[in-house]
């Protein structure tokens, strides 16, 4: 008995500084998680900015009425719906608004979804041929 | 009186460069020799590795550009775009 007791005392403190230590480390590793979903809000914060200032007037109150806009392709002159995202977001509608075609291009690379939608708009309205050249296509449900 | 006041520069430009961390502007002054050696490289090295550069003028009309405007005022960057 007397040759247990030094023992189960030494796991009983090893238990203690283990458990501060592991309460140490969950502190730790939600601090770390907080800065990293503060930092990601900060970066999708950036993009719509960016985004914001990109705009027409008209595509600025569409986006704010709704999370999405209208471009004008610069070749066809057809009409887009780019919705708020990161892929499969842009829809070719006809001139009643109703979508008839999805197009799925993205610029390379992590990137927020303001700059992604960004990069979208100024492809179709600078450049619509070679935007849609690199797009597949998928189809749309129509409402 | 604004004493001290530096006075702005009329020729400020900005390159505005979508990266992961939402963007990275340079600003650069268009009537600086240096800053404007800096920016063309800049505009190369960006090109080069497959961005796309699109300016902007003071009307808001934004056009493609292949070669680096030293007149333009805002230019954006955004990467290769790929099929997704």
């Amino acid at each position: 008995m007397s040759a247990i007791s030094p023992f189960l005392g030494r796991l009983i403190s090893v238990a203690r500084v283990s458990r501060r230590w592991l309460a140490e480390m969950v502190h730790w590793l939600r601090a770390i998680q907080e800065r990293h979903r503060s930092a990601a809000a900060i970066r999708e914060a950036r993009g719509i900015t960016l985004l914001h200032e990109w705009l027409s007037p008209q595509q600025k109150a569409q986006f704010d009425a709704s999370r999405s806009f209208d471009v004008v392709g610069s070749h066809t002159g057809k009409r887009y719906r780019i919705s708020f995202g990161r892929g499969t977001n842009v829809q070719e509608v006809d001139d009643t608004g109703r979508p008839v075609m999805g197009w799925c291009f993205v610029p390379s690379g992590e990137l927020v979804a303001g700059d992604v939608i960004l990069a979208q708009k100024v492809a179709l309205e600078t450049d619509e041929r070679g935007a849609l050249a690199v797009a597949n296509r998928f189809p749309v449900q129509v409402p | 009186m604004f004493v001290g006041l530096a006075p702005r520069s009329m020729s400020m430009a900005t390159q505005i460069v979508m990266d992961h961390t939402g963007d990275t502007r340079h600003h650069f002054d268009a009537a600086d020799l240096e800053s404007l050696a800096k920016a063309e490289e800049r505009f190369k090295s960006l090109t080069a590795v497959g961005f796309t550069a699109a300016a902007r003028d003071s009307a808001g009309t934004v056009t493609l550009t292949r070669s680096f405007d030293p007149t333009a005022e805002e230019t954006l960057f955004f990467p290769r775009l790929v099929g997704g």
